[in-house]
């Protein structure tokens, strides 16, 4: 009889245990499942090139976390694996917004990352906004997309440079590198031909904010406007020309700064400096400017190009070759770090709940990884945006491609920032 | 901070006015090509940009491969894009030709993505600019100073324009295409294959408009969506001349080119497209008929 206690006993007892563990996975745990994050990219239209970049990258790092386990989830207890959902937003501010609209409410996705364009990502941005879903924006420049007062932007982050960013880097440098070669005992003369975007505005305000801010003797002599995707920019140039700058700050993309340096050089003969900006920093930009971009400037925060300057980046450059046969470009480095940035705040949150995912991101704290940051550590400010580390690169032509180097700041600088050779210095 | 929009020098000036000429001439072709196949179909063809960009990525695509002058790439360009625009409108306009305006416009703007997409599997995003074995020369005219491809680009526009007239105004096809666009009914009537007319007039308009490109593809670049504005803009051409004017398409082409210039000088670059619609409102309220259009009888 005591016998037959004890096993009726244990048995009760391991039924308890086994209807316990049964109803923890199947009614505490939740099904097992994949973080879904949606990547918001131009894969068609005239940024395909740099969304390419952005969903090579994004693979990249999703292969990478997958191949480690996956992300750790509390909730779930376990690793969980990333599913990457790519859209085309076609480089439109419509497409954009439909493809964003199609990513929240039929595929379900957890987290968005991506965008480019700050005219196309203020549009594909606002389903995000309005269904509450946090949105890793990597390659839009303009602060609106954090800051725009018509739409509550808290589930919004800003991991990328923004035009305040381009546009300090640039007049710092000017005044401390060029301004004394070119015009020592005058202010340096500078135009500005930029693209009639939120962008485009961004960097031109910026540079006149900097400029009067920092108190620097530079003059902006002509500022001239171009619609975005246009290829013609003579008439501009020739303005420009006619007003005699030291150095012409081209604020737009890698199509249209090509096209309007090297009109600027062969057919309006304004051999001045041009500095672009780094939504160049991409491989087709060095191709299509071939020898005219010899030494030109590129401000940048990610320079794959240039000589070895940070471990991280030499790893991932290798990596990226031998899995796309292509040297990688600079919003692909943005999306790459912003993949490791969710996946570090989905493990700190436990869960996949978007709005403890919002809080994790929010007050996220992680040593920096391909762009650097100005103290190192990874995280957003109380406009949820980075704090990156900036330089200078001069584009050098060795006979048969354009190779850059790092000239400023003087802690990263490769070699000394030298005047192209047909440079003809402009006036007061 | 801003200089005042004209504060420019008189060389300046000129250039700029030039280069204005430069691209009215580009316009020329694309709205001479354009208002052919208007002129002899009726058929109103968004995709005519499109046709425009083809032939820039023919003409660097034989240029590249062959190595072939690209200003002679021209020639196989107008060929090949030709005979792209003969299908196109057998497989295509031939089969709603009559049927309904709205099924040519809506048939034309689907063609537009179709030859979009197209393009960009065959020669990627990525823009392409034609070498001018030319690009280093550099004339200068006392005070004005231009590339030689800008001097070229107008000879051959001269050149291909002057072809065009001889061959609509001295020869046999040319008769049956003035006689198809005048009276469709009354050209069939007297003899005239109007359906060969059609695939002639579009064959050749398409192959102006690959003209268009190569030089396009030689002064700025192009990539395989660059040419709906374009084709925007040469509707609005062939309205200013008049529809059906081939005068008018070379004076509003011109003229366009010069507003362009101009509005971007003293606007800026964002006026670049606005300019030349608004421009288009204006002559629509006081001359409907264009600069040389003639009323309907």
């Amino acid at each position: 009889m005591k016998k037959r206690t004890q096993l009726i006993l244990a048995i009760a007892i391991i039924a308890i245990i086994a209807v316990s563990i049964v109803a923890y996975y199947y009614l505490i745990v939740p099904p097992r499942r994949t973080i879904k994050i949606g990547l918001v990219a131009s894969l068609t239209g005239s940024a395909a090139d740099v969304g390419t970049d952005m969903e090579r990258a994004a693979i990249l790092a999703v292969e990478e976390i997958n191949a480690a386990g996956g992300v750790y989830v509390r909730e779930y207890n376990s690793k969980l694996k990333i599913e990457l959902i790519v859209g085309d937003d076609k480089t439109s501010p419509a497409d954009g917004a439909t493809v964003v609209t199609k990513l929240i409410t039929e595929d379900n996705v957890d987290v968005l990352v991506g965008g480019f364009s700050s005219a196309v990502t203020l549009a594909s941005q606002v389903p995000a906004i309005d269904h509450n879903v946090p949105f890793v924006i990597t390659g839009a420049s303009s602060s609106l997309v954090t800051r725009r007062t018509d739409k509550n932007t808290s589930y919004m982050f800003h991991y990328c440079t923004i035009t305040d960013d381009y546009s300090e880097t640039i007049v710092r440098f000017l005044n401390h590198t060029v301004k004394p070669i070119v015009a020592p005992n005058r202010n340096l003369s500078l135009a500005i031909l930029y693209q009639n975007t939120a962008y485009g505005q961004g960097c031109y305000q910026s540079t006149i904010n900097f400029i009067n801010d920092l108190g620097l003797n530079i003059t902006i002599v002509d500022a001239e406007t171009f619609g975005m995707g246009d290829t013609d920019f003579h008439t501009q140039l020739l303005k420009i020309k006619d007003a005699k700058p030291d150095a012409v700050y081209h604020a737009g993309f890698t199509k249209d700064t090509s096209d309007a340096i090297k009109q600027g050089i062969a057919d309006v003969g304004l051999n001045t400096l041009y500095i672009a900006v780094e939504c160049c920093e991409e491989p087709q930009f060095y191709e299509f400017l071939g020898i005219y971009g010899d030494h030109q400037i590129l401000e940048s925060k990610f320079g794959p190009q240039a000589e070895s300057y940070l471990d991280a980046v030499d790893t991932y450059k290798t990596t990226y070759i031998e899995r796309w046969g292509v040297i990688p470009g600079m919003m692909g480095a943005d999306t790459y770090d912003a993949i490791y940035l969710i996946a570090q705040a989905i493990e700190n949150a436990g869960t996949l709940d978007k709005a403890k995912i919002r809080d994790e991101i929010e007050s996220i704290e992680m040593p920096q990884m391909l762009i650097m940051m100005k103290d190192g550590i990874i995280r957003f400010d109380e406009n949820h945006e980075i704090d990156p580390l900036c330089f200078i690169e001069q584009m050098i032509w060795d006979g048969t491609t354009l190779k850059p180097y790092i000239v400023y700041p003087d802690e990263l600088k490769q070699r000394d920032f030298e005047l192209p050779p047909d440079y003809e210095p402009g006036g007061p | 901070m801003k200089r005042l929009p004209l504060a420019i020098s008189l060389p300046t000036l000129i250039q700029i006015l030039i280069w204005g000429l430069i691209v009215g001439c580009i316009y020329v072709l694309l709205a001479s090509g354009l208002n052919l196949i208007f002129g002899v179909m009726k058929v109103v063809n968004f995709a005519h940009g499109e046709f425009m960009i083809m032939g820039g990525y023919v003409s660097y695509w034989v240029s590249i491969l062959e190595g072939l002058n690209p200003y002679l790439s021209i020639f196989v360009s107008m060929i090949i894009v030709g005979a792209v625009g003969i299908l196109t409108e057998r497989i295509c306009f031939h089969q709603v030709l009559g049927t309904s305006k709205l099924n040519e416009l809506i048939l034309s703007l689907g063609l537009i993505y179709v030859l979009q997409n197209a393009m960009s599997v065959l020669w990627t995003d990525y823009p392409v600019l034609i070498d001018s074995p030319f690009k280093n020369i550099i004339v200068e005219f006392g005070i004005v100073r231009m590339r030689l491809d800008w001097l070229i680009v107008i000879g051959i526009t001269v050149l291909v324009m002057a072809g065009f007239y001889i061959l609509i105004r001295k020869t046999k096809i040319g008769r049956a295409m003035r006689a198809t666009s005048q009276n469709r009914v009354a050209a069939m009537l007297m003899g005239i294959n109007v359906e060969r007319i059609n695939m002639f007039s579009f064959g050749l308009g398409t192959a102006l408009a690959a003209t268009a490109g190569t030089l396009l593809a030689i002064t700025t670049s192009i990539t395989p969506y660059a040419g709906e504005i374009p084709a925007l803009k040469a509707f609005t051409i062939i309205i200013l001349g008049g529809l059906g004017s081939p005068l008018g398409a070379v004076v509003g082409g011109l003229a366009y080119g010069l507003v362009e210039s101009c509005a971007v000088t003293i606007l800026g670059g964002t006026w670049r497209d606005a300019v030349g619609f608004a421009i288009l409102i204006l002559v629509l309220i006081v001359r409907p008929t264009g600069l040389f259009g003639e009323k309907e009888k």
